[in-house]
């Protein structure tokens, strides 16, 4: 899971190593990416709208 | 670690058997019209697209320079301000519309299913509707600048209640022609989606993948999310229209920004469905040409991963002027800052693999390189515009105009020129002329700039977008522009003189007519490409290098 | 070249009327105001920024153009991969992006404060002018350009302004907070004046807010920012802005005319001088959609000149200008006009241009109906 989760956060900013990208790839289904990758994609808009909501005051 | 396969026939075995075995199973195909009507062949279909796109970027184009005619000199001269306002409505909509993006869906067409060993796209009856609904939709948009009351005046972002209340009497037609383009949309997108999924090359992964595959399969799913809201906003203002309702209408209760909400959650993501694909292109010209691996493959596609996601949480920076509270202005403030981290991984990927390469300067190179530079001119004014202080100086002027233009001119119709080039000797079977190509080139380069560098000054000092009239104080920044858009407007009959002589004749281009990198499955069959290829598929072998 | 010479002598006279003009030209001006001041700065750290990052990253480009060519025999390497260098570069600008969005977010802070302002205006656009309005204060006034279209045709020579005049500027005081309160009257237009830094949208059926503190006096313009329709590029903004106690003056004294003029409605007014009034008043409300001829510009705008309908029902003449037409471009006057405007108005438009039919409407009787 951890895996997975870190996979996605790299896959954020952009940058993934070859070997661990074909690991990736080596697993069966794309769809622990998928709802990582949306939930993570939700927890980003959260946390910018709280710094955006703090900073606001 | 590659998953099994069954044995497969070798590409020449396949190739060998389709022209013995296979010729029966396709009936002659009609003759004259019909043929065009009724072909369900990716390759024609493709050819198509491009033809039509290429048709509307002249139009498009011809509408661009009334307007830089008109912004010649200060003072009105050849047109009234209405009819310029239709101008810069038609001109941003053709484009966008009818130019690019059908431009991009060509080159899926004809690519998408060579890049991945298919024989064809997924749903060829779907591939013919999806095209012929375009002549339909914008022969109806193109319509309207006939109809009593003229065309669309309010601007290709059309914001109510000016696209409303206050809009001509064939803005009906605008709304259908949009829905119709839509629909094409969608179901092209469908149809792309089918096919990478599905019809891959046995032995061909995900990660195996063409970048230009992958950037379509994003693209497609963003068409897929945003078509919706776009088709839902133009219903909107319908109603309003015509029934009544007061979506936008603040007299009857309505909301003026929650048009401009809606659109931007399409719009957005719009710009990134016209870049996307490029990024793709590039990915594929430049390590041909520095013989090199592209550096960076898998960061590559997470960046664009990366770009489609943020492409959703960015609309706002649209609106800055428009009055929405503090928390919101700094949430798409912080959103777009953060979109330059993945586009900065692409461009310093594309440096990186020109690092150490061993470069040469062919046609489709000539064009990609410059993309990168100038695609990251309009990455930096973007990047300038992000910053929402400053931003309530940029908005609605000129320099936000030289910024989208130079995102998309020498960014996504680059890329385009960039790409068929590149592929013309697929199509063809000969190499487009090199020394009309370079006049191309170097004409469209200097002229692009002429044209769109002096607008961020323009922008700066004060001048308003949309204006068929200014100050005194634009003169020379505007007179720059227009002489450097009729250059490239004219630079552009050149692309077509290269286009009709390399379809005529010219050097005979091998099967892999861009050397050992340009090395995807589409430069394994024989150029021209047949009709049909692939109809056994091809076993799939990851590169060596 | 002329354009170069009359460029050049516009340029001057900008510098004679404000020492920060010099900036302009090919530049954000740097403004009179603090928060212009500083949003320029904030214009040109992104923009150094991204200078120094260009000329790394091309200078990496076009050496490795340069340096390994294919026709001097370069041999490729072969990497495609290194995973510490690309953290280094999605590091190195996510840290640049995190100083450039702490200065802009206090700067947008501040552009949020409205609060504490010593003087509210009231700015409404409408197709194709600006509306003031001093809340509070008892008064207001339209701003139309001033150019004349002969001008804007080519048939007389463009003064050093063009297009950027107004028959009324909005007046300002300077070192006084003043907030501006944003709406429009039919579709959205923005109000723009780049030495104050201030650009806004005005929304129909809603207000927006922004201010200035204006710290040196001058003449200051700019344009609408929003695409409204046909005249779009003609509704100029010219603010003066004065010493307090020139402000103070001028103030009284706008509140002697309106007061005036609202002594003028009870009196009983001959036709003559509603013709005059009224022709001035269609000139600057009317003309620039009905004509100046009255031919209008069909189907959008209908005639004015022998139209059956509006000649044969003077109370739907009168409804029409006082409420206007919902569902069309056709706005309501009621508040833009005061009573003596909108009887002259309706009176010129019933006997000018051949429609001659000798109606006299009182400034009474539409004070009475406005009630």
């Amino acid at each position: 899971m951890w895996g997975v989760i870190k996979s996605v956060l790299w896959a954020f900013l952009g940058v993934q190593r070859d070997e661990q990208r074909r690991e990736d790839f080596e697993k069966g289904s794309p769809l622990a990416f998928i709802i990582t990758g949306v939930v993570l994609g939700l927890l980003l808009v959260a946390i910018l709208a709280v710094v955006a909501v703090w900073v606001a005051g | 670690m590659a998953p099994k396969v069954p044995p497969q026939p070798t590409l020449e075995q396949s190739t060998a058997a389709a022209e013995a075995g296979h010729g029966h199973a396709h009936e002659a195909p009609p003759k004259g019209i019909m043929r065009w009507l009724l072909t369900t062949n990716h390759k024609e279909i493709g050819t198509m697209y491009l033809i039509f796109s290429l048709i509307m970027f002249f139009i498009g184009g011809i509408f661009a320079l009334v307007v830089r005619l008109e912004l010649f000199q200060p003072g009105m001269q050849f047109v009234n301000p209405e009819f310029f306002n239709q101008m810069t409505t038609m001109h941003g909509l053709i484009m966008v519309f009818a130019a690019v993006m059908p431009a991009f869906t060509g080159l899926a067409n004809w690519m998408i299913p060579l890049q991945i060993g298919a024989p064809d796209m997924a749903l060829p009856r779907l591939n013919n509707f999806s095209f012929w609904l375009l002549p339909v939709a914008f022969g109806l948009l193109l319509s309207t600048l006939f109809m009593p009351g003229g065309g669309p005046n309010f601007g290709w972002t059309f914001y109510a209640p000016l696209s409303t209340t206050y809009a001509p009497p064939s803005t009906t037609f605008f709304i259908l022609s949009l829905h119709i383009a839509g629909i094409s949309s969608i179901l092209g997108a469908i149809n792309i989606i089918a096919t990478i999924l599905n019809m891959r090359a046995p032995g061909m992964r995900m990660m195996d993948m063409p970048l230009f595959v992958w950037t379509w399969l994003i693209t497609s799913f963003l068409l897929i999310a945003v078509m919706p809201v776009l088709a839902g906003v133009i219903t909107m203002m319908l109603m309003d229209i015509n029934f009544g309702t007061s979506f936008f209408n603040a007299a009857g209760g309505g909301d003026p920004v929650l048009f401009q909400h809606l659109f931007w959650f399409f719009g957005h993501p719009e710009v990134y469905i016209m870049i996307l694909p490029a990024f793709g292109i590039v990915s594929a010209i430049i390590p041909a040409f520095a013989r090199k691996r592209l550096f960076g493959y898998a960061s590559m596609v997470y960046a664009t991963g990366a770009i489609a996601v943020l492409s959703f949480l960015v609309w706002g920076h649209h609106m800055f002027v428009v009055g929405m509270p503090l928390a919101a202005q700094l949430f798409f403030m912080y959103a777009t800052m953060l979109i330059a981290v993945p586009t900065g991984v692409k461009i310093f990927n594309w440096v990186t693999t020109l690092f150490r390469g061993s470069i040469s300067f062919e046609p489709p190179m000539l064009f990609a390189l410059a993309f990168v530079v100038l695609f990251t001119i309009g990455g930096f004014s973007g990047l300038m515009l992000a910053i929402a202080p400053a931003d309530f100086q940029y908005h609605d002027t000129y320099f936000v105009v030289a910024h989208f233009h130079y995102v998309l001119v020498p960014g996504a119709i680059f890329s385009i020129i960039a790409a068929v080039y590149f592929w013309l000797p697929k199509w063809t079977g000969h190499y487009p002329n090199v020394r009309l190509a370079q006049w191309h080139f170097w004409l469209s380069v200097i002229s692009v700039n002429l044209t769109f560098f002096p607008m961020h000054f323009s922008g700066l000092a004060g001048m308003p977008r949309r204006i068929p009239d200014y100050a005194l104080q634009f003169a020379d920044f505007n007179m720059v522009s227009s002489i450097g858009a009729f250059m490239f407007g004219f630079s552009q009959l050149l692309f077509v003189a290269v286009i009709v002589m390399c379809v005529r004749g010219g050097q005979k281009a091998p099967a892999a007519a861009w050397g050992e990198f340009a090395d995807d499955l589409e430069w394994s069959v024989p150029s021209p490409a047949p009709l049909h290829t692939f109809e056994t598929p091809p076993t799939f072998k990851r590169p060596a290098h | 070249m002329r354009t170069l010479l009359v460029r050049l002598a516009g340029g001057l006279t900008l510098v004679g009327s404000s020492q920060v003009a010099l900036a302009s030209g090919w530049n954000m001006p740097v403004g009179v105001t603090d928060l212009s001041r500083e949003i320029y700065n904030l214009h040109m750290a992104i923009f150094w920024i991204c200078v120094v990052i260009g000329v790394i990253v091309f200078g990496v480009m076009f050496y490795s153009l340069f340096r390994y060519r294919h026709s001097k025999g370069a041999k490729a390497a072969n990497f495609h991969e290194n995973t510490t260098v690309e953290i280094i570069w999605t590091a190195i600008p996510l840290l640049i992006l995190v100083g450039m969005a702490i200065p802009a977010t206090a700067t947008l802070k501040k552009i949020y404060d409205p609060s504490d302002a010593e003087l509210d205006v009231l700015v409404t656009g409408q197709q194709w002018r600006w509306r003031y309005e001093y809340l509070g204060e008892d008064v207001a006034f339209n701003s139309n350009l001033a150019t004349p279209r002969a001008q804007i045709r080519g048939d007389e020579e463009r003064g050093e302004h063009y297009l950027l005049e107004v028959d009324e500027p909005l007046v300002l005081p300077i070192n006084r907070k003043v907030r501006f309160l944003f709406t429009s009257d039919d579709v959205i237009h923005a109000w723009w004046v780049p030495d104050f830094a201030v650009k806004q949208d005005t929304v129909p059926g809603f207000i927006t807010e922004n201010w200035v503190r204006i710290n040196e006096p001058g003449i200051y313009r700019g344009q609408c920012a929003e695409l409204c329709g046909v005249d779009h590029a003609f509704m100029p903004i010219v603010v003066h802005a004065v010493e307090e106690e020139e402000f103070d003056a001028w103030l009284a004294e706008r509140q002697e005319m309106a007061a005036e003029e609202a002594m003028g409605i009870d009196r009983e007014w001959e036709l003559d001088e509603l013709m005059e009034r009224g022709e001035g008043v269609y000139g600057s409300i009317c003309a620039s959609c009905h004509q100046v001829e009255g031919e209008g510009s069909p189907p959008a705008f209908p005639a004015l000149a022998g139209n059956e309908q509006m000649l044969a029902d003077l109370e739907w003449h009168k409804d029409v200008i006082i409420n206007g037409v919902s569902g069309t471009a056709m706005p309501s006057f009621r508040t833009t006009l005061n009573p003596v405007e909108l009887a002259a108005v309706i009176t010129y438009t019933r006997n000018a241009w051949g429609n001659d039919s000798g109606d006299v409407v009182q400034p009474a009787e539409i004070a009475e109906r406005l009630e």
